[in-house]
């Protein structure tokens, strides 16, 4: 157990490291998110009015929902890009925990969306947005947004795994996230949305983290569905479901994996 | 389970491996006396990597089994990777780390403190004569350099045996020449040492016993000495001097004489068993026909000619070194 801390604590710092070398590999978590926020804010904000709220307090909780969900592109563009790499050949092939060397891509996946999620938070409170946290409430977000983290991260890791090249894994993200990502009340009230997206989003996993986020920040309440009126135990739901399929597979595949 | 007393380091026996409806090991014996040198020798596709990774616990066999240093490679992989080190075809390193980081980084991981992996790290840069690039990021260094602080990482602990995944393929002459002598030091130390390799003089140059493999399977194995003789005795070479002379050459000669032929070279090779007699026959005949050659020349066998008379073709075909890795 300790062999696997230490092993997983030395890869973990590896990934890390190579971050100030390559550090294009990071546009995905900061520069994307601050394009979205400027881009809906002063471009489309204008034009879309949301009854009793802000637009800067609907829309910032909705990009920190759809970055949680953006974690699944950036972890599994990254993991196709480092399983194609001679280096995870010697890991394999060394004593240490195939488990280490998975979860320290986790953990170094984690650290760059904590990294993007600050960036988000920072410009979204210099733009004007006005969260209305109690203690409790906070805590509680934080919680959240890291377990959302966490199992986005393993999925986009499953799914780096299985796609042929990091190009394809985009590709993936952009035909499925993407449009998922739009349709889940993040940047539009759901209920003004055309029969078969309202239908979609009632219960598309997205639509639970930005309803958690903006209940919890800005104490409105979702409707429509079970998940948009107890966002925070669908959410919940939502992560245990990604994590309890994601890893064992995932596990399963880098022990597998035949591609050098 | 003894270790350190096995007399085999590597015991495979029927090895299978398949990849959709292409067996790339197919029914492999193998077996690495502790202590030796082995080659396992074949062109591009012929099973080498993909046996070499079987062995390594990176691919599990289809069929057989294969045991390293008395470990079974499939039920027993935690203690085969403790006492193997491979160095494969491709730089095994994190191309965003320096070499140096990437040394102490491999200590480390076997378990080294951070002083005592950094002890290590700068031994190993010391001996690989690497001293000079050491703290250059690995993706900027070049296939010798890097070549070198690969080995040098398989080396971090003392491994009981070795493999080396075709450690000169596509390295310059004189990076080549520096990882031979690395090689012979090891091999000095008396570890024990699996290659693989396309090349016959690599085979020849550093290996006890050579193990020629083709599809997958084996097809001569024997000392370097052996498995010349099994060709015979000299041979004479006859190089034309273009393509329109090799083909009018083969006619003349192959009236005459048993000859072998190596399109890709322009040459024709004859047996020569009463030597300068033959050589001088040969001579004759070709100036009887009149055709311009560039080169004759009575010589020992090569292990080519082995691969040739085993295989009816050249081991070394011009071809693109990522090919097995495609069909792995």
């Amino acid at each position: 157990m300790t062999a696997y801390v230490r092993s997983t604590a030395l890869l973990t710092m590896r990934s890390l490291r190579a971050l100030p070398r390559v550090p294009e590999r990071l546009l995905d978590v900061t520069v994307q998110p601050i394009i979205f926020i400027v881009l809906f804010l002063y471009v489309f904000g204008a034009a879309i009015h949301v009854p009793g709220i802000s637009y800067e307090d609907y829309m910032i909780p909705g990009i920190i929902g759809q970055s949680l969900a953006f974690g699944v592109i950036g972890a599994g563009v990254a993991t196709s890009n480092d399983m194609n790499e001679g280096v995870i050949d010697r890991f394999r092939s060394m004593p240490i925990s195939r488990l280490s060397v998975i979860s320290a891509q986790v953990m170094g996946q984690f650290c760059e969306q904590i990294l993007g999620m600050a960036i988000v938070i920072v410009l979204g409170l210099i733009l004007g947005w006005t969260p209305h946290l109690t203690l409790v409430h906070g805590i509680e977000l934080a919680g959240l947004i890291a377990l959302g983290m966490f199992a986005f991260t393993w999925a986009g890791v499953l799914f780096g795994m299985m796609v042929r090249s990091p190009d394809a894994m985009q590709g993936v993200g952009f035909i499925v996230v993407f449009p998922l990502s739009f349709m889940a009340g993040t940047f539009v009230p759901i209920s003004n949305m055309d029969a078969v997206p309202r239908a979609i989003a009632h219960w598309d996993p997205i639509s639970a983290l930005v309803a958690s986020v903006r209940n919890l920040t800005q104490g409105t309440h979702a409707a429509g569905s079970w998940q948009l009126t107890h966002p925070e135990l669908a959410m919940v739901i939502w992560c245990l479901i990604l994590v309890g399929i994601c890893l064992p597979l995932a596990l399963r595949r880098f022990n597998r994996k035949l591609a050098m | 389970m003894q270790t350190m007393n096995e007399s085999f380091a590597i015991e495979a026996s029927g090895l299978i491996k398949r990849f959709g409806s292409f067996t790339a090991v197919d029914s492999l014996d193998l077996r690495v006396e502790t202590g030796s040198v082995v080659s396992l020798l074949g062109p591009n596709g012929a099973g080498k990597t993909t046996t070499v990774r079987m062995l390594a616990t990176l691919l599990r066999p289809d069929g057989g089994s294969a045991r390293v240093a008395g470990f079974d490679v499939v039920s027993e992989a935690a203690q085969v990777r403790r006492v193997i080190s491979l160095t494969g075809q491709f730089a095994a390193l994190d191309p965003h780390l320096t070499a140096r980081e990437n040394l102490v980084l491999m200590g480390q991981l076997r378990g080294l403190h951070r002083r005592a992996a950094r002890t290590t790290a700068e031994q190993l840069i010391a001996r690989f004569d690497a001293l000079e690039f050491a703290g250059r990021l690995v993706k900027t260094l070049s296939g010798g350099e890097r070549r070198r602080i690969d080995l040098a990482a398989g080396l971090i602990e003392r491994p009981q045996l070795l493999v080396l995944d075709e450690p000169t393929t596509g390295l310059d002459p004189r990076s080549r020449q520096v990882v031979w002598s690395t090689i012979r030091e090891l091999v000095a130390d008396g570890v024990t040492l699996l290659l693989t390799t396309q090349y016959l003089e690599e085979a020849d140059a550093l290996a006890d016993r050579v193990v020629l493999i083709d599809h997958g399977r084996e097809i001569a194995a024997g000392t370097p000495a052996e498995l010349k003789a099994t060709v015979g005795a000299q041979r004479i070479d006859v190089v034309a001097a273009n393509a329109a002379a090799f083909g009018s050459l083969q006619l003349v000669l192959s009236e005459r004489f048993e000859v072998t032929s190596v399109p890709e070279r322009r040459t024709l090779s004859i047996p020569a068993p009463d030597e300068s007699a033959d050589l001088a026959r040969v001579s004759a005949a070709i100036a009887d026909s009149d055709v311009a050659v560039d080169e004759v020349a009575l010589r020992r066998p090569t292990l080519d000619d082995a691969f040739i008379a085993l295989t009816g073709r050249p081991a070394e075909p011009e071809s693109d070194p990522e090919l097995e890795e495609a069909a792995a």
